[in-house]
């Protein structure tokens, strides 16, 4: 989450001198939040991503879209909001963790002059389209409740001319697995809405296999979706394994069977692979909302809190960092200048509910479902 | 006396372990990191390919001649 219009509000100003901005789109920070996105597999997918968030954030700020490798994150420090601000011999002059635009604005007061009339924030008008919708309901599956797990490394086996990955795999493990080779798997096959299509319930449930390599131990090595009453819908299919043992050096074949129609004439019978490793995924991003747990709201204003250097029990705007520094006067309900507890809880509520980059609402009191647990 | 330094260390342990001090070194040197971490201000911007979002190939060296503003985002 940053701030759009701020960062637009800017760009407004300085255009006219000459100043380039460019939203960077990277990799997803939190598959599953803000219209149930999921990792793109394709370079293609990722574009329809970055098409796709320039519609839904409204900004007029241009978009790079980074390679599948992920070589302008990693070139740049891993960060999934920073800041980098580049002169016309192409060095870096300014960088920072967060996007903040009021010091964007300062930094280009002092490199390229004042202008004579400053747009405002509040000012700034985006034109925001609301998130891809999902083409048949959600809710028909009950959503598994991970454990506290981190992406894991996996490659799609794409076939040219194959099908697209219209489920797309989101393996995630233990500590304990991804360390030492015993703990819990998670295999969730996501719809991509970008693919627009929905599990055809009239024919056999989603069903996956695995190839056990020598030395591993697995509880179960295969699995079948539950039946759905409901004709099409678009939950995730969920499960959770048992691994006794896996040896690090050795990958997991995984075939998965769907079928999945777009709109309601096109159905597909699908299969499809993947290679599972051993090893965490840094650019695969944290999964937040239903099932992969939301923010918790006091662990969250605690955590803020911790920022709190003269200890009034408040926040003060120099104190603030991340994910609350840019929309602190729209948190700030008071209007005292400081954010406390009760104000940052008001934080993760939106982030739970409505996260959704540059659309700002702090209309929402609604706590998160009840037993889910922040991840970290 | 050296009871009372040992004391004194125990205390500004537990006080330097805190949850809370922990969560603020950790945030500290996490920004600290970032500004010290190559690349950092008054190199090069890193040259790579990227995409322009239909697909069109380009060089991060070709943002050259003008201030360039750059922000990482995403959907989510």
């Amino acid at each position: 989450m940053w701030n759009v219009s701020g960062l637009e509000a800017v760009h407004r100003d300085y255009k006219s001198k000459g100043v380039k901005f460019f939203f960077i789109y990277k990799a997803l920070a939190h598959p599953e939040l803000a219209g149930d996105y999921v990792q793109p597999f394709t370079q293609e997918e990722r574009l329809a991503h970055a098409r796709q968030a320039e519609k839904q954030l409204g900004a007029t700020i241009p978009w790079i879209v980074d390679a599948m490798d992920n070589r302008l994150k990693h070139a740049l420090g891993n960060r999934p909001n920073s800041e980098f601000l580049i002169d016309p011999e192409g060095r870096i002059v300014r960088k920072r963790a967060w996007s903040h635009p009021a010091e964007v604005r300062k930094d280009l007061e002092e490199l390229v002059g004042p202008v004579e009339r400053i747009t405002r924030e509040e000012d700034v008008k985006l034109n925001i389209e609301p998130p891809l919708k999902a083409p048949a309901a959600r809710g028909a599956v009950p959503r598994l409740q991970r454990p506290r797990t981190v992406a894991i490394v996996m490659e799609p086996k794409s076939e040219e001319r194959g099908l697209p990955f219209f489920a797309k795999l989101r393996a995630e493990a233990t500590d304990e697995l991804v360390s030492n080779g015993a703990g819990k798997l998670y295999l969730g096959f996501h719809l991509d809405p970008f693919h627009n299509a929905h599990w055809n319930n009239l024919t056999r449930p989603l069903s996956f296999k695995l190839d056990v390599p020598e030395g591993a131990k697995f509880e179960q090595t295969s699995g079948v979706a539950p039946k759905v009453q409901a004709i099409s819908d678009t939950d995730p299919r969920e499960f959770l394994l048992d691994v006794k043992a896996w040896p690090k050096d050795q990958p997991l074949r995984l075939t998965v069977n769907y079928a999945a129609c777009v709109g309601e004439e096109t159905c597909h019978q699908v299969k499809q692979e993947y290679v599972l490793h051993r090893r965490r995924d840094p650019d695969a991003g944290a999964a937040r909302g239903e099932g992969a747990g939301f923010w918790d709201r006091d662990e969250f204003a605690k955590q803020q809190l911790a920022g709190d250097r003269d200890k009034d029990g408040k926040l003060s705007r120099a104190e603030v960092r991340g994910l609350v520094l840019p929309h602190f006067d729209a948190f700030d309900t008071n209007k005292d200048g400081l954010l406390e507890f009760e104000e940052l809880k008001a934080v993760s509520d939106w982030l739970n509910h409505h996260h959704q980059p540059g659309a700002m609402r702090t209309d929402s009191t609604t706590n998160p479902p009840i037993g889910l647990k922040v991840r970290p | 006396m050296r009871i009372a330094c040992q004391l004194l260390v125990s205390l500004m342990l537990i006080v330097m372990s805190s949850p809370v001090q922990a969560q603020r070194n950790k945030q500290k040197v996490n920004e600290e990191d970032f500004l010290t971490e190559a690349p950092v201000v008054g190199d090069t911007l890193p040259d790579v390919s990227v995409y322009s979002p239909n697909g069109t190939a380009f060089k991060t060296s070709d943002l050259r001649g003008h201030y360039t503003v750059l922000t990482f985002g995403c959907l989510t």
